[in-house]
């Protein structure tokens, strides 16, 4: 009897391990990222890839979002040999081709015919100091102006469009300015109390950046927001400082014709039209640009994926980078609201599709942007800077000191900050 | 009664209760021991390593980064140290001129809190609940409720206005009013606390001494230099260092109402470290202010127990 059960065990045993003798050839791709489990689109690439992809397996390796540079940083030293890295931090790509962690991409890109004018500028900040290309970015935020449809019907007032200059973005939202406060006041534009809603815009022009410690460029942006406080047709900065009121609040009371801000507001519009909570229609055109900058112009920042040197399956690594950071994986990621970094009609179509979204062909338009500029450069000094710009900024805004007074103190501080 | 160990009863006495002392002491550390070696962990180790890292540069990597930086951190702290442009100096000087403020603004109104409510007033035990509460409710809260209160057209301003007095913009969106703000709050959260500790001072003067003072023929206002305020000076030396040590590590509630703005006119010490340490990510330097703020404290406190002798009073 033993001895029965002895061999039916060792056949079970063996029956178990035929399979994964047969599938041997499969290639697994291991792939760091962080927040694995809370973050539906890496199942969603996984399963696309895998099927697309028949052979090729991806495995993640799930890390805190905290520290995740320090400790793929750490990994990497060691020796590690997983094959795709997620990059959090812009600096990391920059750090770590220095270090020769992570492969140079051109010959794949060449190879492959990847249309990097996809990406609208936003792949420029992943090559490294010799010029290589060392990441590709697979999702990127960017900026657009939202606006209230009804409000514009209700005032017989054109919906904004895709070329506005500021300029005339402020005529209009001094022309959708009416009402006393408490009663039936409609505003025609509203600023979140950062630094970039304000002022950012100065950006857009691809040549001024916030880390030059030259902050004249600014002035215009102030003088514009300003005017507008003065007009009454943005809520003064001060109160909504003191009463802490969120943009997302102010917006979907209804009685806000226009509010610049980043897409991720989308995610929060689309998801209040269908659960019925947003008692208005709204659209969305790309962002107001200067007379001499390109309609479309706006800012952003990228998140991407790299591949590591000592991956033993470049090739396959490179599979599954150029499939999320291409148009197949942009069109995994248009579903769930992120706006994919790799933008063409194909993708917009797909983007548009996702119910709740604007009708309009503007909107859809305004989902593929002429160039987007970073935020912020990368750079040593950018965090100190980041601090003394935010801190300038609410002196500006709550008018304790002029925009000139503001200004040339932003740049007495950048200089004393830049030569430390 | 016979002892029934004899003579030998004496010295097994003494040896069995040495080993109940023993014992005893073994228990009481027992017990101490959950306590203390939660401290130990939680407290103990990240002192002494915030005091180590103050002397080492170490920007959150893994802990074979750390290197050694000797007083390097304070001399980037020093570089250029003046109290208008330098981050260390103008939250010095904000911290400096908080305290001030606040420490005698906050004993005054304890003190008067106390003075009022130790009579046989009507309800003085409602009132001292309702002077007690700020205490006890939410910081956060509190300081919501203030910076409403504050705003441009809030409750506070427009009080002022009627007695010919114009703000004419919120408190905490004003360079000049934004530190007054904060001052209000804390004096108002902190004097109903104190005002117990009075009370309970209060309590402890003698009456005696009144009748005497009313037999010289002193009145209310002798009365209250001559007997009160001494016999309540071991109080007021408490209330002071307690006070001063509160100030100097004030945090939450500009977090809450200013975020240190606007600019930097509210930005104090703490609100520094924390930007060193969780946004700059720079441990190192963010030790190194926290152990500047050790030492002024130690030594604010050292100067105030030595001329303590000179004022207060203990009989």
């Amino acid at each position: 009897m033993r001895r029965i059960m002895a061999v039916l065990l060792a056949a079970v045993m063996l029956a178990c391990l035929a399979p994964a003798a047969l599938a041997e050839e499969d290639v697994t791709i291991t792939v760091v990222a962080w927040d694995i489990a809370t973050t539906p689109y890496y199942q969603m690439y996984k399963e696309a890839f895998e099927a697309a992809n028949p052979g090729l397996k991806v495995e993640y390796i799930d890390l805190a979002a905290q520290d995740y540079s320090q400790k793929v940083g750490t990994m990497l030293a060691g020796g590690d040999k997983s094959d795709v890295l997620f990059i959090k931090e812009l600096s990391d790509a920059t750090n770590w081709s220095a270090q020769g962690y992570i492969a140079p991409l051109d010959d794949y890109i060449a190879a492959d015919g990847l249309d990097m004018g996809a990406f609208a500028g936003m792949a420029d900040c992943y090559v490294d100091l010799e010029g290589n290309q060392v990441a590709l970015p697979y999702r990127a935020d960017y900026w657009v102006l939202f606006y209230n449809k009804d409000l514009f019907d209700a005032a017989g007032v054109d919906y904004p469009t895709n070329d506005m200059t500021w300029d005339q973005y402020a005529e209009l939202a001094k022309q959708m300015t009416s009402g006393t406060e408490g009663v039936d006041k409609v505003y025609g534009s509203h600023y979140h109390t950062w630094r970039s809603d304000v002022v950012n815009w100065a950006v857009c022009d691809g040549v001024n950046t916030l880390a030059d410690g030259e902050y004249g460029d600014l002035a215009y942006f102030y003088n514009l927001a300003l005017d507008l406080e003065d007009a009454g047709a943005v809520m003064a900065y001060p109160d909504l400082k003191a009463s802490g009121l969120h943009y997302r609040g102010a917006f979907a009371a209804g009685n806000v014709a226009m509010l610049p801000m980043g897409y991720w507001e989308m995610g929060n519009l689309v998801s209040d039209t269908n659960s019925g909570d947003m008692s208005f229609n709204y659209g969305f055109v790309a962002v107001p640009h200067k007379e001499d900058v390109p309609a479309g112009s706006t800012f952003g920042s990228p998140t991407g994926a790299s591949i590591n040197t000592a991956s033993e399956n470049k090739d396959a690594a490179w599979k599954f980078l150029s499939y999320i950071a291409g148009e197949e994986g942009a069109k995994t990621l248009a579903p769930t609201g992120n706006r994919p970094a790799f933008i063409n009609d194909a993708v917009a179509e797909v983007m548009a599709l996702v119910d709740g979204f604007p009708t309009d062909e503007a909107s859809k338009a305004a989902l593929i942007p002429t160039a987007v500029y970073l935020e912020w450069p990368i750079g040593e000094k950018v965090t100190e800077l980041k601090t003394m710009t935010d801190e300038e900024h609410t002196l500006i805004m709550t008018r304790e000191l002029t925009v000139e007074e503001g200004i040339a103190e932003m740049n007495e501080r950048a200089a004393e900050i830049l030569a430390d | 009664m016979l002892n029934a160990t004899g003579l030998g009863g004496n010295a097994n006495r003494r040896y069995r209760a040495g080993k109940l002392e023993k014992r005893n002491t073994l228990i009481a550390y027992t017990f101490l021991a959950p306590n203390f070696i939660g401290f130990f962990i939680f407290t103990l180790i990240p002192v002494a390593f915030s005091i180590a890292l103050a002397f080492l540069n170490w920007n959150g990597g893994a802990l074979n980064t750390i290197t050694f930086a000797g007083l390097e951190n304070f001399a980037t702290l020093l570089k250029r140290f003046n109290f208008t442009r330098n981050e260390l100096g103008v939250t010095l000087k904000n911290t400096a001129f908080f305290t001030l403020f606040t420490v005698p603004l906050s004993i005054a109104c304890a003190l008067l809190l106390a003075l009022a409510l130790n009579r046989a007033v009507c309800g003085a035990k409602v009132f001292r609940t309702i002077f007690f509460f700020p205490y006890i409710a939410s910081l956060v809260a509190v300081c919501v409720c203030w910076s409403f209160m504050l705003m441009k057209l809030g409750p506070v301003n427009q009080m002022l206005e009627l007695v010919g007095i114009s703000v004419g913009k919120s408190w905490t969106q004003s360079r000049e009013y934004a530190i007054w703000a904060l001052i209000i709050v804390s004096v108002w959260r902190n004097a109903g606390y104190y005002m117990v500790m009075y009370l309970a001072g209060l309590q402890g003067v003698p009456a005696e001494l009144y009748e005497a003072a009313t037999v010289d023929g002193a009145n209310g206002w002798h009365k209250f230099w001559k007997v009160t305020f001494p016999m309540l000076t071991p109080t007021t030396f408490f209330v002071s260092i307690m006070m001063t040590i509160y100030c100097f590590k004030i945090f939450d509630v500009v977090q809450i109402m200013t975020e240190g703005g606007p600019g930097r006119s509210t930005k104090m010490l703490v609100n520094y470290i924390y930007q060193l340490a969780f946004i700059d990510i720079k441990y190192g330097q963010a030790s190194a202010v926290a152990m500047a703020l050790f030492a002024i404290v130690l030594i604010i406190t050292l100067a105030q127990f030595r001329i303590e002798k000179k004022w207060v009073n203990y009989m």
